[in-house]
């Protein structure tokens, strides 16, 4: 699985950090969320899904 | 009368400004939610009221279309647009009632103030201030929550990021608490404008000190320093920036805070839990966030002609985004009207959504975990009286508690240094 942050969407409510914080992180400039990483390993595929699904600007996207 | 005249009557008499709101809100909201998710009011001047969590996310996302400038005239009082419904006859909020492309350069020269990094940076000397508040009252075994605790400990702590002197706690911290739950039309009110505007002038005052100073690791120092597109910071700028930090970063947290204290008093199990386990406060708090939403709503300017939802707007008309209806509803969150502090995910939107996202979440965050940390720490068995307790008699800015007697078994002071 793949993940990607669709940046001019993200403003930083921080939603994935509690979801998944092995691969999302929060810039210290401005609080928006960046990835350590866009390969998702099968052991936080369910965390990541669910940074997805808490995010209230849908701003995160993943691939098979 | 063509049809989007029609459309604006909608029979929902809707004031969020209303004492009869605070009782009957949320049952208000499921009802246009269901009924009518836009809905036009003729209060305040009319406007629409947003309650659906989707039309909300998507207008707020919309900045080009929904607006959110203010212009304030000092001399006549004109005031148009801006955040909130009705319009209030003070200078605008900055970064928050301004719109791209102003909007990027003031909220840029913001941002890393308020970023993770520099709420964490604080997380020590906040809780330096609750266990030092605690002090005050600890070997007496009684408290007012609200006005001995959770309304000083943000005040400090946004006394001590502007770099206003600590000692001055209590002028600034009462005034920033009365100024949201006295009613415009009460006798003590132009006191408490009164009073606010001391805060100000302090703000102010220290400002042009800090110009002959050599820079300081404080907000007043920085605006006092720094350039915005290769020019000094006016002092009407100054000033819009601390309204905005000072009037959305103190009440909001002290509502927080105190719904969250009530909430576990009367379900100890969810508070053992807590307290037991600290490590569950981060989810716990956004499910807090969500459903207590001490901002209940804000408002938009709509600048050209839309329609969302079935109702079709026009340019000029204003709109209130109710984030308080949003995170109840049930297309997005099971058993909205439930508190479950194990709630993940949680997609509220009480921090607003799209650009304008509350700038100061990080600090807010900060100072309800340490706030509720103190409490687990040094008054375990702390009892609240909310039938003794006051609510705000109105919702429209801040849906909070004036009081909230309280009782614990007396502890020890501990050293912070500090003495209040």
């Amino acid at each position: 699985m793949k993940v990607a942050i669709i940046e001019e969407r993200c403003v930083g409510h921080g939603m994935c950090l509690l979801a998944c914080p092995e691969l999302f992180e929060l810039s210290d400039e401005d609080g928006h969320a960046f990835l350590r990483s866009e390969n998702v390993p099968p052991a936080l595929q369910e965390a990541v899904l669910q940074a997805q699904r808490g995010c209230p600007e849908q701003a995160i996207v993943t691939s098979a | 009368m063509d049809q989007a005249q029609d459309l604006k009557k909608c029979p929902i008499d809707f004031d969020h400004e209303s004492e009869d709101h605070v009782a009957s809100w949320p049952a208000e909201f499921r009802e246009m939610r269901d009924t009518c998710p836009v809905a036009w009011t003729e209060r305040h001047g009319g406007f629409w009221v947003a309650t659906r969590y989707k039309d909300i996310v998507a207008m707020a996302q919309d900045d080009a279309t929904f607006s959110s400038f203010k212009t304030f005239d000092p001399h006549s009082g004109d005031v148009s647009g801006g955040i909130t419904i009705p319009a209030t006859p003070i200078p605008r909020g900055l970064p928050v009632e301004s719109d791209r492309p102003d909007w990027d350069v003031f909220r840029k020269f913001l941002n890393r103030r308020f970023a993770p990094k520099a709420a964490e940076a604080r997380r020590q000397n906040i809780r330096r201030y609750a266990d030092s508040l605690l002090n005050r009252v600890i070997e007496t075994g009684e408290m007012d929550l609200v006005n001995d605790f959770t309304g000083p400990v943000p005040a400090m702590t946004t006394m001590e990021l502007m770099g206003l002197p600590l000692e001055e706690w209590r002028q600034f911290a009462d005034p920033l608490h009365e100024m949201v739950f006295t009613p415009k039309n009460s006798p003590d009110f132009p006191k408490v404008i009164a009073d606010v505007q001391w805060i100000f002038q302090r703000c102010i005052e220290t400002f042009h000190q800090r110009r002959s100073q050599p820079p300081q690791d404080d907000l007043l120092s920085y605006f006092a320093h720094e350039q915005i597109d290769g020019r000094p910071i006016t002092e009407e700028e100054m000033l819009s920036f601390c309204n905005n930090i000072i009037t959305g970063g103190v009440d909001t947290t002290t509502a927080l805070t105190t719904h969250a204290l009530v909430y576990l008093n009367e379900h100890p199990e969810d508070y053992r839990r807590l307290k037991d386990d600290p490590s569950l406060l981060p989810v716990a708090r956004e499910e807090f966030v969500r459903y207590f939403t001490p901002i209940h709503g804000l408002a938009r300017n709509v600048t050209r002609d839309v329609e969302v939802n079935n109702a079709r707007m026009e340019k000029g008309d204003r709109v209130y985004l109710a984030w308080a209806a949003a995170n109840r509803d049930p297309e997005i969150f099971d058993a909205p009207e439930e508190v479950d502090i194990a709630r993940f995910p949680n997609r509220h939107i009480a921090f607003g959504a799209g650009m304008h996202r509350c700038i100061g979440s990080f600090m807010a965050r900060v100072m309800f975990e340490e706030m509720m940390q103190a409490v687990f720490a040094r008054i375990p068995d702390y009892r609240v009286d909310p039938e003794r307790a006051h609510r705000y008699t109105s919702v429209g800015t801040i849906n909070g508690w004036i009081d909230m007697p309280t009782v614990f078994t007396p502890g020890p002071r501990v050293e912070t240094g500090l003495v209040l």
